[in-house]
């Protein structure tokens, strides 16, 4: 059947056909994507359509007490953020923030079902907010589009610096054209409240996906991944950084399998306001790497870490490293070795255990060469595992050798002048160390690269195996309680002294046990 | 809750029947609409419901020197004019304080000045939260309850077009047809509702 005539459809809706006719109309619209949409705009416009189910959800909530479930995102088109904190303030609240907010920088709309107006997109909705500002819904009259605008939070806008990056990044990322990287229409740097502006894409994040999906299968894990470093690849020939490589900033279009980098070298603004005024590390740490948590310079092999921790995030429904505070999670991402990724999904090959463990070898050098080796890699294995009998594994991969068991030359020393409380931690390792038996001596494939920083002093295996977390975890545990007020003390020192090794060393021998 | 239509002098007032029907219209709308602006403003459910009452008791009294003109749907025009002006007055002088915490966001946002079109724009927004809601409310009977279902399921609550069709024993088809000609209707009673209760003509008026 070919498509209806408009004036069927018409008639269809006022309820004018035949009982017959109708039936076979509705049957054909069931089936005909032309014709549903056909129907529904003769009924009201698509903007209409949308004010009204965001209206009547809206207005059936009366003092909080609504008891209707959350929209599925997959009906509508949406553009995900990050989530409010874990100290989740009350839903009611973020709404409420995040209208004020809204209202505040807008300029008033003339046509009273927008919120407001910003430059030429009138404003529909707050989609949501994240650690950098708000998202919202617009709606461009002149190209009859709906997009998604981004805009700076108030508290990062009043920073110089952080606008200079902020408006120096975007303009990188819009030169940046790639079907894995999510695409900048137009960047405001120098209204109020800097802002971009982006297509407005049905899709969800990859955070959402592990939230409501648990651990992906393995060809979800490839070809996510794949489509992934593809992006970071696109980004790092511009001489990019992404620097914020999470599940929240991967989004998967739901209508076809694409992937979509987003969220480019925005973390830096946050950095800048953030670090510079308090010299604390902002928002979620979990997948940054090794050299972000110790605030050294990072390249693009600091995105590789971040990718290696993303698929073991899809590997397992959970990132690699975790702990009660941000300090802990930074430690471990420096120190700590991953629980091994087929003890939690035994369905993971052994193989793509290994490309994980690769990607989080705590020395750059240890990691890919670059993304697009890891794409490469990545496509190779996942044309295996669509056709394992005629396509064999990529036979480089035994290449890589497995976990580090080789001493690492990070010293003693060293650590105790990086951060005073650490020392604590690395007595106890130390003495858990010596109660073990001796380690093997094994043979590393790995060309290794020492840290120039470091001091040459030899030092138990921080990264053995065998001192796997769950194994001290407890420890560790009862060590962080007893020792945090030391600790604190410590770092506030440290922070004092302004690294003064002479000083740090005092304060280490005072607190020794 | 106030029960304004008790009051002698007020249903003296309101003579012609599309009159009471206007002030029955403003109960409906205004009544929640206020509540939800003071809500959102933190204020205790009790001291919201205070507030409520006495912006319904102040469009009362204004009632009062309501001077017909003898013009169709000109006491409709008149009260909806008059009980936005009212209500924003009071909404505006109260701006009572935030019962929210917790958040460095929100100890910012409170730092920056507070621009004078907010308490309008968040207003009129929930007004029209509060028309859509009349409107479905009254068009609501006009359906069969499967087809409003249809409607509400999937536009409304956004639940898959399949999952509502097996639930409700409709092909999808019918559920494709339902919620259309449900936001026709909707669409129709709103844009009339708009038409009878623009307040143009009553813009200079001040209680």
């Amino acid at each position: 059947m070919t498509h209806c005539d408009r004036q069927y459809l018409q008639c269809l809706l006022d309820e004018s056909l035949p009982e017959t006719t109708e039936r076979d109309v509705a049957e054909h619209v069931a089936q005909c994507p032309a014709c549903q949409s056909e129907l529904e705009s003769l009924a009201a416009g698509q903007v209409w359509w949308m004010e009204a189910s965001r209206r009547l959800s809206k207005s059936y909530v009366v003092d909080g007490t609504d008891s209707a479930p959350p929209a599925n995102p997959v009906e509508t088109a949406y553009f995900p953020v990050e989530s409010a904190p874990a100290s989740s303030i009350h839903d009611d609240e973020v709404d409420h923030f995040a209208y004020d907010f809204a209202v505040d920088f807008l300029e008033p709309s003339h046509d009273s079902t927008k919120l407001g107006r910003l430059g030429d997109c009138e404003i529909v909705e707050v989609i949501g907010r994240g650690g950098m500002g708000i998202v919202l819904k617009g709606y461009q009259q002149e190209l009859n589009r709906f997009v998604a605008v981004k805009v700076l939070a108030p508290h990062l806008a009043t920073s110089g610096a952080a606008r200079r990056r902020f408006a120096r990044e975007a303009q990188a990322t819009a030169a940046i054209v790639h079907p894995h990287v999510m695409a900048i229409h137009s960047v405001h740097a120098s209204a109020k409240l800097p802002y971009l502006v982006m297509p407005f894409v049905a899709c969800e994040s990859l955070q959402e996906r592990l939230d409501h999906q648990g651990p992906l299968d393995v060809k979800d894990v490839l070809r996510i991944g794949m489509q992934a470093a593809l992006g970071l690849a696109a980004a790092h020939a511009q001489g990019l950084v992404h620097r914020d490589v999470k599940p929240a900033n991967i989004l998967l279009e739901t209508t076809v399998d694409r992937v979509m980098l987003t969220d480019f070298g925005l973390a830096r603004a946050v950095d800048d306001a953030t670090l510079t005024r308090t010299g604390v590390i902002a928002g979620t740490p979990q997948y940054m790497s090794p050299e972000q948590a110790n605030g050294d310079a990072v390249d693009h092999r600091s995105d590789l870490f971040s990718l290696g921790s993303v698929l073991y995030a899809m590997c397992t429904g959970r990132p690699p490293f975790r702990a009660e505070t941000t300090f802990g999670v930074l430690r471990r991402i420096r120190e700590a070795l991953p629980r091994p990724i087929r003890e939690i999904n035994p369905d993971i090959p052994e193989w793509l255990d290994r490309i994980v463990i690769t990607l989080l070898s705590k020395e750059a050098t240890g990691r890919f060469d670059s993304a697009s080796a890891v794409a490469s890699l990545l496509e190779r294995c996942l044309a295996h595992v669509q056709q394992p009998t005629s396509i064999p594994l990529p036979l480089d991969i035994d290449r890589w050798s497995p976990r580090p068991k080789h001493p690492t030359s990070k010293g003693l020393g060293f650590l105790m002048a990086e951060v005073g409380g650490l020392l604590l931690l690395t007595v106890i390792v130390t003495v858990l160390v010596n109660q073990l038996p001796d380690p093997q001596p094994v043979t590393n494939n790995t060309t290794h690269v020492p840290n120039p920083n470091t001091a040459p002093v030899e030092v138990e295996d921080l990264t053995d195996p065998r001192l796997r977390w769950d194994s001290l975890q407890s420890e560790f545990q009862n060590a962080e309680t007893e020792f945090a007020p030391i600790e604190a003390e410590a770092r506030r020192s440290l922070e004092l002294l302004n690294g003064d090794v002479e000083q740090t060393n005092r304060i280490d021998r005072r607190e020794e046990p | 809750m106030v029960e304004p239509e008790t009051r002698p002098s007020l249903l003296l007032r309101l003579r012609a029947p599309q009159d009471q029907q206007a002030w029955a219209e403003f109960v409906c709308i205004y009544e929640p609409l206020v509540m939800r602006v003071l809500r959102q403003r933190g204020l205790q459910d009790a001291d919201a419901r205070d507030v409520t009452q006495q912006v319904i008791l102040a469009v009362t009294q204004a009632v009062q020197r309501w001077q017909p003109d003898g013009q169709q749907a000109s006491f409709r025009r008149w009260l909806f004019s008059i009980a936005r002006r009212l209500a924003l007055r009071f909404l505006e002088r109260g701006q009572p304080k935030r019962g929210i915490g917790g958040s460095d966001m929100l100890k910012v946002l409170d730092r920056l000045p507070e621009p004078e079109h907010r308490t309008e724009v968040q207003f009129d927004d929930e007004y029209r939260n509060e028309v859509f809601r009349w409107a479905a409310d009254q068009i609501k009977t006009e359906f069969r309850d499967s087809t409003w279902q249809a409607f509400w399921r999937t536009c409304v609550l956004h639940e898959p077009i399949p999952e509502v069709a097996e639930l409700l024993g409709m092909s999808a088809g019918n559920v494709y047809v339902a919620r259309s000609r449900i936001i026709a209707r909707l669409r129709v009673v709103v844009e009339q509702f708009e038409a009878e209760h623009a307040a143009g003509d009553w813009e200079g008026v001040m209680p």
